[in-house]
């Protein structure tokens, strides 16, 4: 009880302008600072998040093409294989948390944004939904009674099933980024922050253009509901709505934030938004409400161990691991944020054209403007 | 000898370890001591085991003539009312040597603790009034080197301060002890109940003021309790547990073993007077924790208002009343030392006890969320939430004191709500919100990474608050032991004040069917509850 209080050496957060981040950007420096154990941070946290975005791809696919207008879908976590020991798992709850794939997708389905949620406003998504509704309604008489008395319903359900798909398909591709990176770093074929950023570039701009469909199969026919025809793929229609509505707009941590309008608490135009995650305050985590507590939680029990051991030694070890990750997501987070805004950059970073630096240069600002209020200050700490 | 062990076993730890002839480390010296005390602890258990629950009178009691000349005897007895709080000392020592942790000087510091251990135990059980002074005044040095050598920045300030109100205080317990003896013209320092039978009314009311404003000093009660939340401000975690646990109810103790039973009738004269005291320092003491910023003097303040429910239920003196003011000391001996381990661990980790600085320790993973649900626990049992401890020690006080002072009870009541109202607002600023980050002097802020709690830090409060419930759930575990003592405690007193001052009626009170006159009579003396207790 009379030991010194080993209070932690403080550090203020250092403040640059975004016209100082820009001119980083354009001298071939990252938003988040090089060092070793960020990298490590960065990395690590993207290996355990690949493995929890795998199975979350999987159960994402898996409900838009299994649970297709299956109205009380409580096996939808089950990926098709119900064992006791699964079900055993599920009610004690230490399992991956889905629930948090369902989130986002209704975040980003919330904010809309790209090809994605134009489309499914159009006339053709109808023309293309219609069929796979009848065709179920015929099995289902349920189904068909609520498709007469509410006929906008099961369209809405669709449209959600699509952005299961959507953001399945996107999370599959980003997944495999993410383990591919891990192992190069494991065999020391990255060492560097801008190294990582590269190389999620190179991933995104390598799939930029992978078509984004959804079809389900009912009775045996198959029914398509985003055609290939539509044109979606993945880096406009997925990546750019899935940045925006999640690193950028999110919504506010439940519980914190009135959404009453007469508060005055939350923006008005939607657009304003900032509560993403690039903005979030990883403190909270472990409290009560969905978004970031639960993918903590699944990412922890895939922690490699050079995390865990840069874990293992800060001030409160594994007691606030929940809370470092969700730093660390943080961190790495703002490498894909750059990946992806060096992966759209109008013009290459080293060109030499000065209208197109200049060009270049108002892109970046663009997006450094809205990073104004973001934790990028507080990621710049050593 | 087990009385006598219970002095010497502390005392000997004591000795050995301040005069053991090679170097020790800190370490071994901490072991030494925990050793000792829980050797205390484990001889109390066996106290308690062999205590005669039936028999209301004093128990192991062992005489040894001293200083005949001087009336000085090492007389020890141990009763209902003195075995909780001897068993409470001996819990409390152990636990604050346990989180006790690397002090300087490690071998003073724990040999007087040990030393506090020894004398406190020796001033509860000792059955002669020289020999209670000798114990009462034993504990105060230990006491004001643990606060001038190991206390806070104004430490000097502080231990001056208590050692000066202190000293007062015995001055006057000494004067009214050697008064007493002078008057009664036994020449003998014994503790007998009979003792001031021969006194007259002015003479037992001056000797018991000088005795209750000696006792009130060391309760405290308002307005002499200004050199406590002092003390406890400077005073170490471990130092503050066995102050607020234990050290203050050698004042409450005081006022009953030698105030109410020894004068009786002076006692019951002005026992209304009595209870408005205690409704000032009661409503005094919680008013003022509401304004405290610091969150140790808010428990200190809470002391000072908790203990005025021990006056107000003694001022009653009914069986149940009595019974009230042990379960009382016990209760809050466990709460506030509860309470102030707690602010302790947090003090620990923050570096502050700032309630203007701290914010959300509740924070579930960087904050202190299990020493934050506990102290919620220990704000509930202080604010009298029923299922813990102090919802039956206030019920009983309130039950036992409401016939016969009714608006003091209900006003003491009032103080029982404004608990619920400071801790509620320490806990809402200390441990709900936003975990605090620290400005860092250009406009944004610095996020704080408390260090790591062990369970080291965690366990006497689990223990504190495991004991809390079970006594609030079944508080039979605790009355048991002092129910025959506290009940017998009252009618002896009032058939000895009315041997004084209406020696007519004294027959009539043992009858269960009170006779219609007897209110008329005695109206302000004899409380209802006790005569219908009163065993024929």
């Amino acid at each position: 009880m009379t030991t010194t209080p080993s209070i932690p050496q403080l550090q203020p957060v250092p403040v640059y302008s975004p016209a100082e981040y820009v001119e980083r950007l354009l001298s071939g420096g990252t938003l988040l600072p090089n060092t070793d154990e960020n990298l490590k941070e960065v990395v690590g946290v993207l290996k355990a998040y690949g493995v929890v975005l795998d199975a979350y791809a999987i159960n994402l696919q898996y409900i838009a093409n299994h649970q297709f207008l299956n109205l009380v879908p409580i096996l939808k976590y089950f990926d098709g294989k119900v064992t006791p020991q699964k079900v055993a798992k599920h009610i004690w709850h230490d399992r991956i948390n889905y629930e948090y794939a369902e989130y986002v997708m209704r975040t980003m389905m919330w904010h809309g944004g790209g090809g994605l949620d134009a489309y499914l406003d159009s006339d053709d998504f109808w023309a293309c939904c219609s069929p796979a509704i009848q065709a179920k309604s015929r099995l289902n008489p349920i189904l068909f009674v609520f498709n007469k008395i509410f006929p906008e319903y099961l369209p809405e359900q669709v449209r959600q099933l699509a952005y299961y798909s959507g953001l399945g398909q996107f999370w599959r591709v980003m997944s495999d980024i993410f383990i591919d990176l891990a192992d190069c770093y494991e065999q020391k074929k990255i060492e560097s922050v801008d190294q990582v950023v590269e190389f999620i570039k190179a991933g995104l701009v390598a799939d930029a253009t992978k078509p984004i469909t959804y079809s389900v199969t009912i009775s045996g026919t198959s029914y398509d509901i985003i055609p290939a025809s539509v044109g979606l793929t993945f880096l406009p229609d997925t990546a750019v709505p899935y940045v925006e509505s999640i690193f950028f707009r999110g919504t506010p941590f439940f519980g914190t934030v009135s959404y009453n309008a007469q508060a005055h608490q939350i923006p008005i135009d939607q657009a304003h938004f900032g509560y993403g995650a690039l903005f979030a305050d990883p403190l909270p985590i472990g409290g009560a409400g969905i978004p970031p507590t639960l993918l903590m939680q699944d990412m922890r029990h895939y922690v490699p161990d050079y995390l865990e051991r840069l874990y293992d030694n800060s001030v409160r070890g594994q007691d606030d691991v929940r809370v470092q990750l969700s730093q660390s997501f943080q961190k790495s987070m703002f490498c894909v944020t750059e990946a992806a805004v060096r992966g759209l950059m109008p013009y290459p970073s080293d060109t030499e054209d000065p209208k197109e630096r200049v060009l270049n240069r108002d892109y970046l600002s663009g997006w450094l403007k809205r990073l104004a209020e973001s934790r990028l200050n507080v990621v710049q700490r050593a | 000898m087990i009385l006598s062990a219970l002095i010497l076993i502390p005392l000997v730890g004591a000795l050995l370890i301040s005069l053991w002839p090679t170097s020790l480390s800190t370490t071994y010296v901490r072991r030494g001591a925990l050793v000792t005390l829980a050797v205390n602890l484990v001889v109390t258990v066996y106290l308690i085991t062999q205590f005669d629950i039936a028999n209301p009178g004093f128990q192991f009691v062992e005489r040894l003539d001293w200083i005949e000349a001087l009336g000085l005897s090492y007389a020890l007895g141990v009763d209902g009312v003195a075995l909780p709080l001897v068993a409470i000392n001996s819990l409390l020592c152990f636990v604050s040597v346990y989180i006790s942790a690397a002090v300087k000087r490690p071998r003073l510091y724990y040999s007087m603790l040990l030393l506090i251990a020894s004398a406190v135990a020796g001033a509860f059980l000792a059955q002669n009034l020289l020999l209670f002074f000798l114990f009462y005044e034993l504990e105060l040095i230990p006491l004001y080197l643990l606060i001038a050598i190991w206390g806070g920045a104004r430490r000097g300030y502080a231990a001056t301060k208590f050692l000066i109100y202190t000293a007062f205080s015995g001055i006057l317990i000494l004067g009214a002890f050697l008064g007493l003896a002078l008057l009664s013209d036994t020449g003998s320092f014994d503790y007998n109940p009979a003792l001031a039978q021969g006194l007259t009314m002015f003479q037992q009311t001056l000797l018991m003021g000088c005795l209750l404003i000696g006792f009130g000093i060391k309760i405290p009660l308002v307005p002499f309790h200004t050199w406590l939340p002092d003390a406890h401000v400077e005073a170490s975690t471990p130092l503050s547990v066995l102050l607020a646990g234990v050290l203050l109810k050698l004042g409450t103790y005081g006022i009953l073993r030698f105030c109410v039973g020894l004068f009786p009738a002076a006692w019951l004269d002005i026992s209304g007077l009595l209870a408005w005291w205690a409704v000032v320092s009661v409503l005094y003491g919680s008013l003022a924790a509401i304004a405290q910023t610091d969150m140790k003097k808010m428990v200190a303040y809470s002391s000072v208002g908790h203990m005025g429910y021990i006056l107000l239920a003694a001022s009653a003196a009914t069986p149940l009343s009595i019974l009230g003011t042990v379960m009382q000391m016990v209760s809050h001996g466990l709460i506030s030392a509860l309470m102030f381990l707690l602010v302790g661990v947090v003090y620990k980790k923050t570096g502050t006890r700032d309630l203007t600085i701290l914010r959300g320790l509740l924070a579930p993973e960087r904050g202190l969320p299990f020493i934050g649900s506990l102290m919620v626990l220990g704000a509930m049992a202080s604010a009298g939430i029923p299922g813990m401890v102090g919802f039956i020690s206030e019920f009983i006080v309130f039950r036992g004191s409401f016939e016969s002072h009714a608006p003091q009870t209900l006003l003491c009541m009032v103080g029982s709500g404004l608990t619920a109202v400071y801790f509620l607002l320490m806990i809402n600023r200390v441990f709900f919100g936003r975990l605090t980050a620290a400005d860092d002097g250009v406009g944004g802020s610095i996020e704080i990474t408390l260090p790591k709690v062990s369970w080291r830090d965690r366990g006497p409060a689990i223990a504190l608050v495991l004991t809390i419930f079970a006594f609030g759930l079944q508080p039979e575990w605790m009355t048991r032991w002092i129910e025959s003592t506290t009940t017998a405690f009252v009618p002896q007193a009032i058939r000895a004040a009315t041997l004084v001052s209406q020696p007519a009626q004294t027959t009539k009170l043992a009858f269960k069917n009170v006779p219609k006159d007897i209110p008329e009579i005695a109206p302000e003396i004899i409380p209802k509850t006790a005569l219908e207790i009163t065993p024929s």
